[in-house]
């Protein structure tokens, strides 16, 4: 019995699961245009987690990664729900940098 | 630290992992949607959903390969919060007006006639604008859209 595969998928459920949190509540403070960021740190932690030779970091840093990019784009849906009603909605956000250049961009949606 | 990271060698666990968790999630998020959209009875993909998350976790915990193992625990994972998606929680936005019901299933034509919150329009195909919609704009795109 190899249990490696099964805790990694039970950890990594956690880690999306914490995707629906941050996600929520990352638009409501920081809006949708946050999205480059994301997909970079996400991309980051992915590259990173090659270096790293203990098994159980490298495969949550790889997770980790991997749903801070997927969460990305689920920022732009997040904040037509935040519009809608269907969440608090808060008109102040704490904009990126150089967000008049993203804006020109089309936000990611899967 | 130095025990932690390598200098030369890689590790392909975290990128298998980042793979699976990444394909695993948009492929429940695009599927759940469109099959509780077009199949009548919901229990059948359901149930096939729960079957191959029981064989994806079963496939990991026998292969002696750690690669391997992660990938068909990550997958079993999504798959099997699929079956619980497909069955319960993306009905209930069918019924409670979040995501669009199709009037061409008999299963959602009932949930139409039965919930008066229940819509066909999709409130998510749009572009944020930056404030929010007042009850007089929700009701006009309503208005427009029927």
């Amino acid at each position: 019995m190899n249990w490696f595969g099964f805790s990694v998928g039970i950890l990594t459920l956690f880690i999306i699961g914490l995707g629906f949190v941050w996600v929520i509540r990352g638009e409501r403070y920081f809006g949708y245009l946050w999205w480059p960021y994301v997909i970079a740190l996400g991309a980051s932690c992915v590259l990173g987690s090659l270096f790293i030779s203990n098994i159980w970091i490298s495969a949550l840093l790889g997770g980790f990664g991997a749903s801070l990019t997927w969460g990305s784009t689920e920022l732009k849906e997040q904040a037509i729900r935040g519009e809608l009603g269907w969440y608090p909605f808060r008109e102040k956000k704490i904009l990126p940098p150089l967000v008049d250049v993203i804006k020109k961009w089309k936000a990611p949606s899967l | 630290m130095r025990r932690i990271i390598f200098d030369m060698e890689l590790n392909w666990i975290g990128l298998a992992a980042a793979a699976a968790t990444f394909f695993g999630v948009w492929l429940g998020h695009v599927s759940v949607r469109k099959i509780e959209r077009e199949v009548e009875h919901i229990w059948i993909p359901s149930v096939l959903a729960l079957l191959s998350g029981v064989g994806l976790e079963i496939a990991s915990f026998l292969t002696p390969n750690l690669i391997l193992s992660t990938i068909c625990g990550i997958l079993g994972v999504t798959v099997l919060w699929d079956a619980l998606e497909l069955a319960v929680r993306q009905p209930r936005r069918v019924r409670e007006g979040f995501a669009p019901a199709n009037p061409n299933n008999p299963r959602h034509a009932k949930i139409l006639a039965m919930h008066t919150q229940a819509t066909t329009i999709d409130w998510l195909a749009r572009d944020p604008r930056g404030t929010p919609y007042t009850n007089t704009e929700l009701e006009a795109l309503k208005e427009r859209s029927l």
